[in-house]
């Protein structure tokens, strides 16, 4: 889980055809709405598009607006069958923003920056479920579409975020099935293997901000409501704090189908380089904070592979965009590495095998202060490096 | 290039601030320039006071010598594991560059481009700059061979002899580097050490930071006498850096100094002293000024006459005992009682909060000295072993460090320890 702040943060930074956090995640995320617009993309033109879900459809008013930040107000008037609007490309093959789970008499809404061209309005269950929306105007944002290597890792990543959620589900129905068969050993050697896929591709899942607390919510960030405490952490402290798999198999299959979600959701996302860096630094910030405090595991002490995960998954970034990066600031990919080094090296002291829990590393609860500082030092100077690309990827 | 080395093209917090003056509240859409339009503070002119800048260039760092101002942010950094000389060398060659910038009133790059973490972290702007310095010093351990810098190593810097009435916290002791940034507003303070840290990611890391929210101490005859959190006026007696012939007796190392690339330069022993401040203010007055040697509100010595009057330290009270008890500070740290061993104090009240478990204040004094040498720090600790005031204080952090002399244009503060 990140912390609040990161995930606002985040917000700031995603621009272009992208899929966005809905308006409720944004709230969830304790953002202020005049946060939202800022900094987004230095498009001057800012025009709201209202739609009203009802039986029928979910018709946009206006049809036609002008290219840039664009904020889509949904209610749900009176439509019982229908409880989503989304925004799609207009082959319906990417989703790139969307208002969920508004039951009738609910709004919510989601904010983006919308280059010029023909979208559908998308709202299952109405008798018309399609609707287009025309934008106009000159292109906002940077065209990475047009650069090959961009465009090239941007596919790539694409394919890494499906390959490791649809690891995460397999993965996960692995550990579900030892809790299933009250095999708690097995259940505790199976559960940081799951999450190792998760922690790679963290920054994706928060894109919808509900997924995120559902799979990987903490007791205190941002659940704090018992009933709402249902992932990987609640399982956590069921099996080492509470020492019991009573009511587990249910928690694991709602984690399953939770999985399963995000899965389908990130087959239809779309991607850009910058939210790419953007979440790479999110990535090993992660690191370099719950990790380090060990507050992310903190019934399992199995924080040091998904430490590795985190690391791992933002290293995926910097090797795609890697062939840009190398014209575009030679300085810099030398610099990453030399630091993803010396992470690497300080890692390596807490390398074991099997080690704790079959982690390969050993208990986190064993790593002093002194060294936990050392492993942050080493971390946050990759962090710092890190957020060097966003720049390069923009501009 | 890094932003600091961009420097010119950077712009000033005035700069900034004029540029984004006419901008109103829907500048959201343009990115970072729109954070900075509500920032109106400092809007006067010339006449401010808060614009007054302090050199950085000089024969000595400015932060020494400088009137004593107000506020006060300490960094202490360690070198990361794996880090070279080189590595150093270029962080005190980027560190010069920012910090020649700031203390002019400059940001350390650029706050505009929409899609790069700004180069500056902003929180300054429109702070008028307030006679902000930055001071360098470098720890004992800088010089113990990972940096090949054995041999230049001052025979005076080593960690300071175990002293009396301290227990010292290791979390708060020693350092490989320190930053001293000293400025009459708390935010410019801050925001130095928190951007040269910044700059050093990778190569160096906080070991520890103090922040000082009022002057203990003056350092030039035009400074009135502040008080510390014992309510006492503190450095009545302090060198001032109109006497040159003090300053160049006790402060500034010389040409006894092993090291030429030290001279011009001084040793910085900082203190955490933490002051048992509920304990202290349920002493009765006379004894709280026994303990001192001075009188709470005038300052003046129990000897008699005003706070500038010279102690007697052997006039008599009316019980035939000394007017200033033996074990009162001021007779005990005073030059008179060890062979004339001065020292310029330059520290600052401090808090870190409350005690959680006893609920009491966790603050006191951050002693800052500045001196030609380490021994006299020690020498007078030392003599106040018998201190009454031991009662109501205790050491809890300490360091050491060699202040290089000051930077010339064009060049950078690791110039004479590298070379």
């Amino acid at each position: 889980m990140k912390t609040h702040g990161n995930r606002a943060g985040r917000q700031h930074l995603r621009i272009g055809m992208t899929a966005v956090a809905a308006l409720l995640a944004l709230a969830a995320a304790g953002c202020a709405s005049s946060h939202k617009a800022a900094g987004s993309s230095g498009a001057a033109q800012a025009s709201t598009v209202t739609i009203d879900l009802t039986p029928q459809g979910c018709t946009p008013r206006p049809a036609r607006i002008a290219s840039g930040q664009v904020t889509f107000n949904v209610t749900n008037k009176n439509a019982g069958a229908v409880s989503e609007a989304e925004l799609r490309t207009s082959d319906l093959q990417h989703i790139l923003g969307e208002q969920e789970n508004l039951t009738p008499g609910l709004s919510g809404g989601f904010t983006l920056n919308v280059q010029p061209g023909r979208y559908t309005i998308n709202c299952p269950g109405a008798s018309q479920p399609h609707w287009t929306l025309t934008v106009a105007g000159k292109a906002t944002g940077p065209s990475w579409q047009s650069n090959a290597q961009l465009s090239a890792a941007v596919s790539g990543y694409s394919r890494y975020v499906d390959q490791n959620a649809a690891a995460l589900v397999t993965r996960t129905q692995a550990f579900c099935q030892a809790i299933g068969q009250g095999n708690m050993t097995q259940a505790k050697l199976l559960y940081p293997q799951a999450r190792v896929y998760y922690e790679r591709i963290e920054p994706v899942a928060e894109i919808w901000g509900s997924l995120d607390t559902q799979i990987d919510g903490r007791w205190e960030n941002p659940v704090t409501v018992a009933s709402q405490f249902t992932g990987f952490h609640k399982l956590e402290q069921l099996m080492w704090e509470n020492n019991t798999l009573a009511g587990a198999p249910q928690l694991c299959a709602g984690l399953v189908t939770h999985e399963q979600q995000l899965l389908k959701l990130v087959r239809t996302a779309q991607y850009n380089p910058l939210e790419m860096a953007s979440g790479a630094t999110d990535l090993i910030n992660e690191a370099a904070t719950s990790k380090i405090s060990g507050e992310e595991e903190r019934y399992s002490n199995t924080d040091l592979p998904v430490f590795q995960a985190n690391v791992q998954g933002a290293m995926e970034v910097v090797s795609l965009l890697q062939p840009y990066l190398k014209q575009k600031d030679p300085s810099l990919v030398p610099l990453i590495d030399r630091r993803n080094s010396s992470v690497t090296r300080a890692l390596a002291g807490y390398r074991a095998a099997p080690g704790y829990d079959g982690t390969g590393f050993v208990e986190y609860s064993t790593v002093l202060d002194s060294q936990r500082q050392q492993l942050a030092a080493q971390v946050n100077a990759l962090a710092e490096a890190m957020s060097r690309i966003s720049a390069q990827v923009s501009s | 290039m890094t932003a600091a080395q961009a420097g010119r093209s950077a712009p000033s917090r005035r700069q900034l601030l004029a540029g984004a003056g006419a901008v109103g509240a829907g500048a959201a859409a343009g990115g970072l320039a729109g954070y900075f339009s509500g920032v109106t503070a400092d809007a006067s002119g010339g006449g401010d006071p808060g614009a007054q800048t302090v050199p950085f260039y000089g024969a000595h760092q400015a932060g020494i010598a400088t009137p004593a101002q107000d506020r006060l942010a300490f960094g202490a950094l360690n070198v990361l594991p794996g880090a070279s000389r080189a590595d150093l060398r270029d962080l005190l060659r980027e560190w010069t560059s920012a910090a020649a910038r700031m203390t002019a009133g400059g940001l350390v790059g650029e706050v505009s481009a929409p899609y790069a973490p700004p180069a500056d972290t902003g929180e300054a702007v429109g702070s008028p700059v307030s006679r902000l310095t930055i001071t360098l010093g470098y720890g004992p351990s800088l010089f113990d061979g990972r940096f090949g810098l054995a041999g230049r190593k001052p025979a005076a810097l080593a960690p300071l002899p175990p002293l009396p009435n301290e227990n010292l916290d290791p979390d708060f002791t020693g350092g490989d580097l320190c930053l001293q940034a000293c400025s009459d507003n708390p935010l410019v303070a801050f925001h130095a050490v928190r951007n040269l840290a910044r700059l050093g990611m990778g190569v160096v890391e906080h070991h520890w930071m103090e922040l000082g929210f009022g002057r203990t101490s003056t350092t030039t005859t035009a400074q009135a006498t502040p008080r510390n959190l014992l309510g006492f006026k503190d450095g009545t007696r302090n060198i001032r850096a109109e006497q040159t012939a003090l300053m160049n007796d006790y402060v500034w190392a010389g040409r006894e100094s092993d090291q030429p690339w030290l001279r011009g330069g001084s040793f910085l022993v900082a203190r955490k002293i933490r002051i048992f401040v509920e304990n202290w203010d349920r002493d009765y007055l006379q004894d709280q000024q026994h303990v001192i040697g001075r009188a709470k509100v005038s300052g003046a010595p129990l000897s008699g006459g005003t706070e500038f009057t010279t102690p007697d330290f052997t006039a008599r009270a009316a019980d035939g005992q000394t007017a200033i008890p033996a074990d009162a500070h001021i007779r005990l740290a005073s030059h008179e009682h060890n062979g004339g061993t001065r020292i310029l104090r330059r520290g600052y009240s401090f808090t870190d909060g409350i005690d959680p478990q006893a609920g009491t204040l966790l603050g006191g004094l951050f002693f800052i000295a500045f001196m030609k040498n380490p021994a006299q720090f020690i020498r007078l600790q030392q003599a106040l072993a018998g201190d009454a005031l031991n009662e109501y204080i205790h050491h809890t952090g300490s360091a050491v460090f060699a202040c290089p002399p000051g930077v010339r244009p064009g060049r950078h503060w690791g110039d004479g320890l590298f070379s």
